[in-house]
């Protein structure tokens, strides 16, 4: 059987250097749900856009059902029969689902949209394939799990016969999970390709037949799923462990530094996404908070730094309550915070690094004095942190656009530390850097800690979080289900099972639980990073 | 002056007569901004193209008889209209090539379109005129007026739909109505309109699904200029016969607000044109009886301002709403 | 490296200036009989002549004081637009800052009688006090209500230009004028000359301070900086702690102070009185000249004077030939489109590599 798409040789180099791609192999056969996996950055999203033309290889050839093909843009790939649901849906928020389906391709009657038309359509396809939607509500008065099968129903309406999935159940509750799976099986029996994009090993193993996994921009591995295991699957992603032996003193838990007290946050969109959330964070300690991402916790992040408002709820910083007050007040009160999208607000790209370095003191001594303001002290800052935090660069003077997105991340951790907080906020803070620079933070991370500052880890790598963290809360649709005490004893899966919501304390409160520490430990395991396994798939099925 | 006299002046058929003749000039441009604003394309250079059409139609339709004699008179108002709506189309497709090719800043790129057509037009009426106020020495065509026949009978119908005099309105205040509905029918119920209001709306949706963005934005910015071309035309060869220097006097930014107080559709835009056309013409009435008539002048712009604010406050108190809910039942839920 | 960046960021702005310069002359030699006359006269009439041949004597002051007259005017304008650019705020209302800045000057100086010079600084608060306001307004508006502020300050710009027709027309005009205007303004509350024998004022001083101000203002205080976080990324600015609704109606408003003291110049000490149409589309003359200065306050210096001289220059070329003075908005707007045209070079690059390559490919084949 000759393959249906086959991927030659495919190599990606980015303008600005980057190799996305480095001579991939990749091949789906008719009829089959293939994964493919890899972790954040390995390159497999750049692989599918080249498929669905939305970027051209540097080099390389795609043949598709046995005949070579150009794929320019999306337009070719559609005419072609391959379809991509994006991870950020690729819908107009003010249409209705049914003309969402139909955009581009609108049913016509004359030189006019045939409207009625459009629904019949959507309807039949929503019957055929089993994905139910209301053809005349308009998106953005829908739920996430709908507007995925509104994707998916628009590359079925233009004839998709090979459908990419992009990372499908990021945004999916566990319910919406299994609907999706039901319904891409059900494509299948009908005659379509799938191509399933994810970094959840439990997902492979439960929906694939076949399975290529990616690291850096290169192809580790292309087996039959019933073959392997998690942790083989495992072994070829990450490859070998790169994980830190962290040489963590034992705990010395000292005062409360922040309380947080039945906080609660509703987005501008009406959706409550923090809930009802308590917990303290003790100096001396690091408090990580894990969960599936999208469960709260960056608007937990960014209400505790006054970033954004909290609803209800309290929080106190060293006894003095700081919620409704401003960034500038909050972090006057000893809060610090390495966010979790850098390019957003961790950095002013056009702005100097000296400058990215005083954004948070510029108007206090030694920068102002008597209301005037010093570059030079400015400068003078930049140098020594430059030198302290070891920050690659042309110079003080040089914009933060021109360094890499580890010496980025460097700016932002010598910022933040040198404010010399109570309080250290870091969310996401090795994302997209590279080892250097992750070994780097951690050991900053433990050195605060040590020096009996309080630090709130958020992180969706939950080895990170494992290896670095002393207590750790998991957030599940806004709520803190638990905070589980670190050490040999924890497991992943038991994390999983909170994180999934498929476990919870009542009550969980960040006061009165042991306060026991653990020493050294030695992190290594790959199957670690791989949130829940199998022995939560089946804790699911027995949920039902 | 007793309020009477005003209201009545104010409630005649001639007085609506007039709010139509001056809002044409609105109308026909903010049609132009509302398809390039839905296109995702602000077209802050109304004005300048405008200007650019209402010279180029006088000049051209001036200067027809020496190019075809002895041709009878409409021929040479059509040329004046084509060549302005050329203009104007050509001024839409160099803002979308200098914003989309060169990715110059599209707001400082309609604002230079502006200056240039300031400078541009007096420049090049003193060269071929030798004057710099207006094009008075030179007898340029009009537009045709168009009549309803049989109306003229009826007392206040007759006023109503053919004007004053009775001779009718000019064919560019039928074409704005006109326009009006055909941009509403080409929105929402033809596939290349609702292809432009995804471009705007969701530019990322719009282009996985095969619509080209870029060549979406440069047309609509093309038939941005071609609509606010069509308001210059008016105004230089319908409401004047002649062209003046800077006589659009804001009409192509009004007519950017005018967009925005119509909550950027057709209908709202065509009612927000007339609020600032009735504003107008009321101003003017209200002159002739010795009340300022920038009183009157000033409430639209006005109007504009606390349609805005009102429009955020109003989302600001959904968010409130749905916070309050929230910590009720927060509060509910707590032991 | 940053160095390096500068200079090819200096030279790519001369670039542009000259390639519109030589479209200019392009279109002058289009239309006029002897273009190479006219454009001389764009290019070198502002300045004054220096004869040696009875002793030293400089002749034609009064066009070097017209340079000086424009280029205040355009400089505090430029400031203006410098400071909301620089916090990227698109903000357009100078024009009916400095209408009400000039409207305010005239309310001070005809209806109240305060000796010199307390009358005149009284007028010039006025003026700054008015324009601060018309930008705090939608500034506000701007920070606290997410009003865009582009459609607001041009609809500021429409009820500026009515409140001041109003007061105008009905309050202030002298009926027995032979135009709409004013009575000429009292001495006491006009700005004293600064160079006899031209129009240039104190204003002049007021401007050159303004210009030390402003630099002030963006590179030493605490404002300035924020000034320029906000232009950098605002969420950035906001998790850094700045309060960043502040810094955008108070950028909005310091630029009306300035755009204030422009109407002032032009009622207090060029007209010295108001006149109806006082100079429609000159708010929008600041643009250019914060561009070519890119927002650096001293950098606007030196673009006013330069855009003040082709000003002056086409003035003095409208009167000595078949050209008029609108060449130089046709000069201005190519400026303006090519320097904000940041692919201009890139692409042009490119065309050129290809074709070098295609040459080379024809060579060899």
């Amino acid at each position: 059987m000759s393959a249906f798409v086959e991927m030659k040789q495919i190599s990606k180099v980015y303008p600005n250097g980057v190799v996305a791609n480095k001579h991939v192999d990749f091949a789906v056969e008719k009829g089959e749900i293939h994964a493919l996996v890899g972790e954040n950055g390995a390159g497999k999203s750049t692989l599918m856009k080249i498929l669905y033309g939305l970027e051209q290889p540097t080099h390389g050839e795609i043949w598709l059902r046995g005949q070579r093909v150009e794929i320019a843009n999306p337009h070719r790939a559609i005419d072609l029969g391959i379809g991509m649901v994006h991870q950020n849906f690729m819908l107009v928020p003010s249409f209705t689902i049914a003309e969402n389906i139909v955009l581009g391709s609108e049913p016509r009657k004359g030189r006019f949209l045939d409207r009625a038309q459009a629904i019949a359509i959507t309807e039949t396809l929503s019957k055929s394939y089993g994905l139910q939607v209301d053809p005349a509500a308009r998106i953005e008065s829908t739920p996430v799990g709908m507007r995925q099968r509104v994707e998916i129903l628009k590359t079925l309406y233009r004839g998709a016969d090979l459908l990419i999935l992009d990372e499908p159940t990021a945004v999916l509750t566990p319910q919406e999970t299994d609907e999706l799976f039901l319904a891409v099986r059900k494509l299948v029996d009908q005659g379509k390709t799938v191509i399933f994009i994810t970094h959840k090993l439990v997902e492979v193993k439960e929906i694939s037949d076949r399975v290529t996994v990616m690291r850096h921009g290169e192809v580790t591995g292309r087996v039959a799923t019933a073959d392997v295991s998690e942790a083989d699957i495992a072994r070829m992603m990450v490859g070998r462990a790169v994980f830190l032996q962290i040489d963590k003193p034992p705990v010395r838990r000292g005062r409360v530094v922040a309380e947080v007290r039945n906080l609660g946050y509703v987005a501008e969109t009406g959706r409550p996404m923090v809930r009802n959330v308590s917990f303290d964070v003790y100096a001396g300690e690091i408090l990580g908070v894990a969960g599936v991402e999208g469960n709260g916790q960056t608007e937990l992040v960014e209400v505790m730094t006054g970033l954004r408002p909290a609803t209800t709820g309290e929080i106190r910083i060293d006894g003095k309550p700081v919620q409704g007050q401003s960034a500038r007040r909050i972090r006057l009160s000893g809060v610090a915070h390495i966010p979790e999208d850098r390019l957003t607000n961790g950095v002013a790209l056009d702005a100097s690094i000296a400058e990215n370095l005083a954004v948070d003191r510029y108007n206090r001594p030694p920068f102002t004095r008597q209301g005037i303001l010093s570059p030079r002290a400015i400068q003078t800052q930049a140098v020594a942190l430059m030198q302290q935090f070891d920050i690659r660069a042309a110079g003080s003077a040089a914009p933060m656009r021109s360094l890499s997105g580890g010496n980025m991340q460097k700016v932002i951790v010598a910022r933040e530390f040198s404010a010399e907080p109570a309080l250290l906020i870091a969310a996401q803070p090795t994302r997209g850097v590279d080892i250097g620079a992750t070994e780097f933070v951690h050991t900053q991370l433990v050195a605060k800690r040590n020096e009996g500052k309080a630090v709130l880890l958020v992180s969706a790598d939950l080895a990170e979080v494992m290896s670095l963290a002393d207590r750790i809360a998991v957030m599940y649709k806004g709520e803190i289900v638990g905070i589980l005490e670190n050490g040999p004893h924890l497991t992943e899966e038991e994390i999983g099972l909170y994180m999934l919501g498929l476990k919870r304390d009542e009550g969980a409160r960040g006061e009165g639980r042991g306060a026991r520490g653990e020493g050294r430990r030695e992190l290594s395991r790959p199957s670690r990073k791989f949130q829940p396994s199998r022995k939560i798939m089946q804790r699911r099925s027995q949920h039902r | 002056m007793s309020f009477e006299v005003v209201l009545q002046s104010i409630f005649s058929a001639a007085f609506i007569a007039t709010v139509i003749r001056v809002s044409t000039p609105l109308i026909l441009p903010a049609m132009g901004g509302l398809i390039s604003e839905l296109g995702g394309a602000i077209n802050i250079a109304l004005e300048g193209v405008m200007l650019a059409a209402a010279f180029t139609g006088v000049i051209v339709s001036g200067f027809a008889p020496q190019w075809f004699p002895g041709a009878p008179e409409w021929v040479y108002a059509l040329t004046g209209g084509v060549a302005g709506v050329l203009v104007g189309m050509a001024m839409g497709w160099m803002i979308a090539f200098f914003h989309l090719e060169l990715k110059t800043d599209i707001i400082l790129t309609g604002l230079a379109m502006n200056i240039l057509a300031a400078g541009g037009t007096v420049f090049l009426m003193f060269s071929l005129t030798g004057d710099k106020g207006s094009t008075s020495t030179l007898d340029s065509a009009q537009l045709p007026a168009v009549q309803i026949p049989f109306v003229n009978t009826i007392p206040i119908l007759g006023t109503l739909l053919n004007g004053e005099n009775g001779a009718g309105y000019n064919i560019m205040s039928y074409i704005a109505f006109v326009l009006v509905a055909v941009i509403w029918v080409f929105l929402y119920r033809m596939p290349s309109g609702v292809h432009l209001r995804a471009t705007g709306e969701m530019p990322e949706a719009a282009q996985s699904v095969g619509i080209d963005i870029r060549r979406t934005r440069y047309w609509a910015l093309v038939a941005s200029g071609f609509c606010a071309a069509l308001g210059g035309l008016y105004l230089s060869m319908g409401y004047l016969s002649i062209f003046q220097a800077n006589m659009t006097a804001g009409r192509g930014f009004i007519a950017l607000a005018v967009v925005y107080l119509g909550n950027r559709n057709p209908i709202g835009t065509l009612i927000a044109a007339l609020i600032f056309g009735t504003a107008s013409a009321l101003g003017t009435r209200l002159g002739t009886m010795a009340i300022p008539p920038q009183f009157v002048e000033m409430i639209p712009p006005v109007v504009t301002i606390a349609a805005l604010v009102i429009y955020n406050i109003r989302r600001r108190a959904r968010i409130n709403a749905a916070a309050r809910r929230f910590q009720e039942q927060a509060e509910a839920a707590r032991p | 490296m940053t160095q390096n960046k500068t200079l090819i960021e200096a030279i790519r702005i001369v670039v542009v200036v000259l390639i519109a310069l030589a479209i200019g002359f392009v279109i002058t030699a289009l239309v006029s009989k002897e273009p190479v006359a006219a454009y001389t006269a764009l290019l070198t009439g502002p300045l004054p002549k220096i004869s040696f041949e009875n002793g030293f004597a400089i002749t034609n002051i009064n066009r070097f004081g017209n340079w000086m007259e424009e280029s205040t005017t355009l400089i505090l304008l430029g400031l203006a637009v410098a400071i909301v650019f620089k916090a990227r705020q698109f903000s357009l209302g100078a024009e009916g800052q400095m209408l009400l800045g000039a409207l305010a000057t005239a309310v001070i100086a005809l209806k109240l009688a305060l000796p010199f010079p307390w009358h005149m600084i009284l007028a010039l608060a006025a003026a700054m006090a008015i324009g601060f306001l018309w930008g705090l307004l939608p500034g506000l508006l701007k920070a606290y209500l997410a009003v865009d502020e582009i459609v607001s300050t041009l609809m500021f710009n429409v009820i500026a230009l009515q409140l001041f027709d109003l007061l105008l027309f009905n309050w202030l005009r002298d009926p027995t004028a032979g135009f709409v205007g004013t009575v000429p303004f009292p001495d006491s509350a006009v700005l004293p000359l600064a160079i006899s024998g031209t129009r240039v004022s104190w204003m002049i001083f007021i401007m050159l301070a303004a210009v030390v101000i402003v630099w002030f203002l963006m590179e030493r205080t605490p404002f300035g900086f924020e000034l320029k976080m906000l232009g950098a990324n605002r969420k950035f600015a906001e998790y850094g702690g700045i309060n960043t609704k502040r810094v955008i109606a108070l950028s909005m408003a310091v630029s009306g102070i300035l755009a204030g003291l422009a109407g002032a110049h032009l009622s207090m000490g060029l007209l010295k009185r108001l006149t109806i149409n006082l100079s429609p589309g000159l708010g929008f003359e600041g643009i250019v000249v914060a561009l070519l200065a890119r927002n650096d306050p001293r950098w606007v210096l030196v673009a006013g004077l330069f855009y003040g001289y082709l000003r002056t220059g086409a003035q003095i070329m409208e009167r000595s030939s078949d050209v008029t003075r609108e060449v130089v908005l046709i000069i201005q707007a190519i400026i303006i489109l090519l320097i904000t045209a940041e692919q201009l070079f890139p692409r042009f690059q490119q065309w050129w590599g290809a074709r070098r390559n295609n040459e080379a490919a024809m060579e060899r084949g």
